[in-house]
């Protein structure tokens, strides 16, 4: 049970996502925070507001923060298909591994 | 991109990269700004020479030349959004009397006023008691660059700092000049000083020189008594 619980921490904590979420996750923070930077300069500049610039900047930030850490759905589109297990290999009887007979 | 962790670093460590060249186009975006800066007055209305002393226990006594000033000057194109404060200085110069070695030719110095003017994006840093920082806020109430407060207008102006020279002896020197100078203070970007060049966008500041005076032969001894019983 308590390792259960330990295991789903775990997981939440480590956040993983597949090969192709990572290639998206890449993609979204150079786009994402180029294109931040860039509405805040301009608009700093139009605006003649430095303040708005840096509030700007930094919010942006936040916002792709958000966007790209947690494991969102989206990054788990595409699992990696593992070949399912060839016969011949098995696990020898009576094998006990954390006082639980196995097998 | 594996995992959260990595993730956040692999952000974290390009938005690093991002704020820093969104600085250096902030600091390049200056050079798009033209500077006009112009002095329209500055000359003495009122010298004086006093003996005292530098410091209340000291038993030396040295002259101290007391210049009031009157100063039209519009720095209104130095505020842009980027410049954090300005400093205005003025200085009384005066060529060095002999001397040998890089004593030679040199030229005396000395401060005799300045002020820092902030941009209301600065005005919380400013050095001010809190009813003066109300006031000072709600001068620029919803407005991010003031280049008013760059529009200076002093009348018969009392010096900050009285002048002396290490050798205690200022008084009917001749070849005074007052001169004014600016220092902008940008928020990213370099420090820049007045110029003397035109440099693409920014004009020298010109007409920043007084026209020559000289110092006034010392008080007597009566008359500074009554002046320092005044202040």
């Amino acid at each position: 049970m308590a390792e259960q619980l330990l295991d789903q921490i775990r997981d939440v904590f480590e956040g993983q996502i597949d090969f192709e979420g990572q290639k998206l996750a890449e993609f979204l923070v150079n786009v994402a925070l180029m294109l931040v930077g860039a509405i805040a300069f301009f608009a700093g500049y139009l605006l003649q507001d430095i303040k708005l610039a840096v509030y700007l900047g930094l919010g942006g930030t936040v916002l792709v923060f958000v966007l790209v850490v947690p494991p969102w759905p989206f990054f788990n589109r595409n699992p990696v298909k593992w070949l399912p297990v060839r016969g011949g290999i098995s696990a020898p009887a009576n094998l006990v591994v954390d006082d639980k007979v196995l097998g | 991109m594996y995992s959260s962790l990595v993730r956040l670093q692999n952000t974290f460590s390009f938005f690093t990269t991002v704020a820093f060249v969104v600085a250096a186009f902030i600091a390049a975006s200056d050079l798009l700004a033209p500077r006009t800066p112009t002095v329209s007055l500055l000359k003495t209305t009122n010298l004086q020479v006093v003996r005292g002393r530098p410091h209340y226990y000291s038993s030396k006594k040295e002259e101290y030349a007391i210049i009031k000033f009157s100063l039209e000057a519009d720095f209104s194109s130095l505020f842009t959004w980027n410049t954090k404060q300005l400093f205005v200085y003025v200085t009384a110069e005066w060529p060095s009397a002999g001397g040998t070695g890089s004593g030679r030719n040199a030229t005396n110095q000395a401060v005799i006023w300045d002020t820092i003017i902030t941009a209301p994006s600065a005005d919380h840093l400013a050095n001010i008691g809190p009813v003066a920082m109300k006031k000072l806020k709600r001068s620029a109430q919803g407005k991010s660059i003031d280049p008013s407060r760059g529009k200076l207008s002093l009348k018969n102006q009392r010096p900050k700092y009285q002048i002396t020279h290490p050798s205690g002896k200022v008084a009917e020197q001749e070849d005074v000049v007052l001169r004014l100078h600016y220092n902008v203070q940008p928020w990213v970007g370099v420090l820049t000083w007045n110029q003397d060049e035109e440099f693409w966008k920014w004009k020298p500041l010109r007409g920043s020189l007084s026209k020559k005076f000289s110092l006034p032969a010392l008080k007597k001894k009566d008359e500074g008594k009554k002046e320092g019983s005044r202040v």
